[in-house]
């Protein structure tokens, strides 16, 4: 409460994301979408449409590392048998 | 790339089927430059006015998103030299932000090392205000982390805007589209 309240923009960090700080891969992804397809999209009508996809495609391929990360650490790593000397 | 480009990139004819060359655009050093100055301002000067201003705000929010998320800290010229790199993709700007960063959070975690030879340690034990104000400004944890990795990731996208000035394959402006026609009639 005395982090957010001592908040100033642009000085202080925005400390109040620190737990959610993996939903900031959202604007991100959308962010990063929209300078790359503003010069690989021909037909700018079809821009919102390739910006869309895009960043959906980002934003699923880092749920993907992570869960298959995850799996890895939780199951796959303590399935390993451990050789007793 | 998506596969939905009427583009041809030099793709051999099909079934004997007579397709024009791939047209080349010439490179645009001059815009390249603008690009990194200003980013979007390159594709504003060779007539591409909307797809500079998507660039610009684009590029403006993920810096400004950074230094809102992670504070004045997220660009560091002296402790966070590849970042800052990657950073200076976008141009001047990340280098007035290292500037205003030095001025109002010059403290940093390494001046607190006895091997330093700082006197920020004891600074800090006497209580000294300005210090524990400046920092109260410095970002750690995942603030941090994403603060920096938004300014380096808006560095190299621009980085990729400049690089696209001297890619023949890359969509002429109706400008360019024009003066080409003209000359070619």
């Amino acid at each position: 409460m005395t982090a957010t309240l001592a908040w100033v923009p642009f000085l202080t960090p925005l400390t109040a994301v620190q737990p959610v700080w993996y939903l900031l891969a959202i604007p991100f992804a959308v962010l990063i979408s929209m300078i790359w397809k503003a010069i690989r999209v021909e037909d700018m009508r079809e821009y919102a449409r390739h910006v869309s996809v895009m960043a959906t495609l980002i934003v699923l391929g880092l749920l993907t590392l992570a869960i298959l990360l995850t799996l890895l650490v939780e199951v796959g790593i303590p399935a390993i048998p451990v050789q007793r000397p | 790339m998506t596969g939905s480009s009427p583009r041809s990139h030099g793709a051999a004819p099909v079934g004997g089927a007579q397709e024009p060359p791939a047209e080349r655009v010439p490179a645009r050093p001059e815009a390249a430059v603008l690009a990194w100055l200003l980013p979007g301002l390159g594709h504003l000067y060779v007539g591409h006015r909307r797809r500079g201003v998507l660039i610009l705000v684009a590029t403006a929010l993920l810096v400004a998103g950074g230094v809102l998320i992670g504070g004045p800290d997220v660009v560091d010229r002296r402790n966070d030299r590849l970042w800052f790199i990657a950073q200076a993709g976008c141009g001047p700007v990340v280098f007035v932000l290292d500037a205003f960063r030095e001025r109002v959070s010059p403290a940093q975690s390494w001046d607190f090392s006895v091997r330093a030879g700082s006197d920020a340690r004891q600074r800090y034990v006497d209580g000294d205000p300005e210090l524990r104000r400046q920092l109260r400004r410095a970002s750690i944890g995942h603030v941090n982390e994403i603060g920096t990795l938004y300014i380096a990731l808006a560095g190299l996208m621009n980085l990729v805007v400049v690089l696209d000035f001297f890619n023949p394959h890359r969509v002429p402006s109706p400008r360019e589209r024009a003066a080409r026609e003209g000359g070619g009639a």
